[in-house]
């Protein structure tokens, strides 16, 4: 790193543009965070303003890379989010996770860990909060038959999905996201993250045996009802189910190739959705379509645009030289820092809107360090991938910290509540936060092991 | 014919403190009309005798059958005797929790059809009547609703433009 680089403001001008996009930033993250109104409202009123003010023009908030919504992303997740709607109904879910059960044997434990384990691997494909809601239904039903308290089961599950999701691009949002920005492909993702979220998995495996291996117990009658389930009654549409695994395995296959065919994931994904959605043979597509989260995916684009407007007006830039100047231009205190930093972010706040504005922050930071540089040169410098790679590994664990921490937590709470036993915040934390911490650590060890001691 | 031709007085109602348990007991001894017990749904009144809800015998399945299960086809894989321990837990559970707060109401001068607009629009089966001043003074129910339907079939063309 060259100090001149660091030091050189470049022009940020602080005229009105950038005092009234930084005040639509702020006010749209104050409500967001306050849960006053609805954060999908908040960013479209935000998104809204930074157009009608003019901080930004329709054109660059439809069509512009930088500085407008993400379509990438946007594409990717209403894509899977279609696969998943017409694979639902097949039943598989079910089967699997009734399966699960059976395979422990009724043993309540060992079906804490095998549900963990499948959550993780369900959520490194499909997005966590569909997976908690296809695993969780199953797994309160067979807390009823055991008679077990929900609240253990449910907490493991959602961190579970949370650890499973960072390991691949497409297993959580932020990851989607920094794929998107940073150009990364999906094999980058298996390659750098993959290896470390095995090893979080098992510590997460071993330390959930600690907390929880003693207090579970059931009466051997109970674990009858289990052996009696027989989980290919759950199988309603075979048909269906045989299309949709074949589709699902070549878009997974597409995903893997994606790099080498010089296809972004978007396409990919597209492809499979439009595919499953032929050889369906579903007449009217609109169910399928309605069901597509749309409070999520408007709230993506609006957050987008007002993160367009703050880019523009150098507010990002501006942070970018403070991070610099706190980093000194040392890569792996920069790493630990937005490792460390995204992780207790994350915890409190939506990892979505964090990673938005850390995205274009590190792509600032990068244009500082090497001027000369531009494209996947700039953006995949060695020494700006440990960064990239933290960041992921930071936003994604850290919504483990808390019950608000990630949305597969929110859901399960919501689930615990109505079930009757309901967690509170502490009770969540007091299980997530160490969970997460030990999980960090493990990354910290990694990226330090990894791209400052053995370079591979 | 009017709403009010057709409702049934209100008799009896629920308070929302009270237990599924006790509702359920006061369904089945409330009075239908003149010479029959027993009702599937019964208004919930406040202290001001406000309708703030109306529990029916579908609320109490719902407060028996578990929220998960209508999250995915789990249907094949419940066991003997998952109901009636179920069932035991909701005894205790207030009606509050479980009434249907969405309410549709009817004036008494207002029209049948009016309530069936509402009964289909919201698949309900019954319908509250209130009076000028909001009160809760009768029900309407599809039982009788489809007796007024039947009889206007049944008559005879000049009957039925007396």
């Amino acid at each position: 790193m060259t100090p001149d680089a660091a030091a050189a403001p470049h022009q940020i001008v602080m005229g009105w543009p950038f005092w009234i996009a930084t005040c639509i930033f702020i006010g749209a993250y104050a409500l967001i965070v306050s849960e006053k109104i609805h954060k999908t409202t908040v960013a479209i009123c935000g998104a809204a303003l930074m157009i009608v003010l003019g901080i930004v023009t329709q054109e660059e908030a439809f069509h512009s890379l930088d500085l407008g919504a993400d379509w990438n992303v946007i594409f990717l997740l209403i894509s899977m989010m279609v696969i998943i709607n017409i694979m639902k109904p097949t039943g598989v879910f079910e089967y699997i996770a009734i399966r699960s059960a059976k395979v422990a044997k009724g043993e309540p434990f060992k079906i804490m860990a095998i549900f963990s384990v499948v959550t993780a691997v369900v959520s490194a494909f499909l997005d966590n909060v569909t997976t908690v809601l296809l695993i969780a239904p199953v797994t309160l039903l067979i807390c009823q038959a055991l008679e077990l308290d929900v609240v253990p089961y449910l907490i493991t599950e959602a961190l579970a999905s949370n650890i499973g999701g960072t390991a691949t691009l497409i297993g959580d949002p932020p990851n989607i996201m920094i794929a998107s920005k940073a150009q990364l492909d999906f094999m980058a993702f298996i390659y750098n993250l993959s290896p470390v979220i095995i090893v979080v998995l098992i510590a997460y495996i071993i330390s959930i045996k600690f907390i929880f291996g003693k207090r579970l117990t059931v009466r051997e009658e109970l674990k009858e009802r289990i052996m009696a389930m027989d989980e290919r009654e759950a199988i309603k549409d075979p048909v269906l189910l045989k299309k949709s695994l074949i589709v699902l395995a070549v878009t997974i296959l597409g995903f893997v190739l994606h790099g080498m065919l010089q296809l972004q994931p978007a396409t990919i994904a597209l492809f499979g959705a439009g595919l499953l959605l032929l050889v369906s043979g579903i007449k009217d597509p609109h169910q399928v379509l309605a069901e597509a989260e749309w409070s999520t995916l408007f709230f993506f684009i609006g957050l987008f645009i007002i993160i367009g407007g703050v880019v523009k007006v150098g507010l990002i830039k501006w942070m970018s030289l403070e991070v610099l100047k706190i980093t000194q231009g040392n890569f792996f205190g920069t790493a630990m820092i937005v490792m460390w930093f995204s992780a207790f972010a994350s915890a409190f706040i939506d990892n979505i809107p964090y990673v938005a504005t850390m995205n274009p922050l590190i792509i600032d930071m990068a244009k500082q360090l090497w001027p000369n540089l531009s494209g996947t040169q700039l953006l995949h410098h060695p020494d700006l991938m440990p960064i990239w790679w933290s960041l992921a590994l930071g936003a994604c664990l850290g919504g483990n910290g808390t019950a608000i921490g990630a949305s597969a937590n929110v859901i399960v709470v919501g689930m615990a509540e109505k079930m009757g036993s309901p967690i509170s915040f502490k009770k969540f934390m007091l299980y997530g936060m160490p969970l997460m911490i030990e999980s960090v650590i493990i990354c910290t060890l990694y990226v330090w092991l990894r791209y400052y001691v053995l370079n591979i | 014919m009017k709403v009010k031709d057709l409702m049934i007085p209100i008799h009896d109602f629920l308070r929302p403190d009270v237990t599924l348990k006790e509702a359920v007991n006061l369904l089945h001894i409330a009075r239908r009309d003149a010479e029959k017990q027993g009702v599937k749904g019964l208004p919930v009144l406040d202290d001001h005798y406000k309708l703030i809800g109306i529990l029916s015998m579908r609320d109490i399945l719902k407060a028996v059958y578990p929220s998960y299960m209508s999250m995915m086809n789990l249907g094949n894989f419940t066991w003997d005797g998952m109901l009636e321990s179920l069932a035991k837990r909701a005894g205790a559970e207030k009606v509050a929790a479980h009434m249907s707060r969405d309410l549709w109401t009817v004036q008494e001068n207002d029209s049948l059809m009016e309530c069936v607009d509402l009964m289909i629009k919201h698949d309900i089966k019954r319908v509250p009547v209130l009076d000028q001043s909001g009160k809760v003074v009768g029900m309407i129910y599809e039982r009788d609703v489809f007796n007024t339907i039947t009889n206007a079939m049944f008559d005879d063309p000049p009957e039925g433009e007396k």
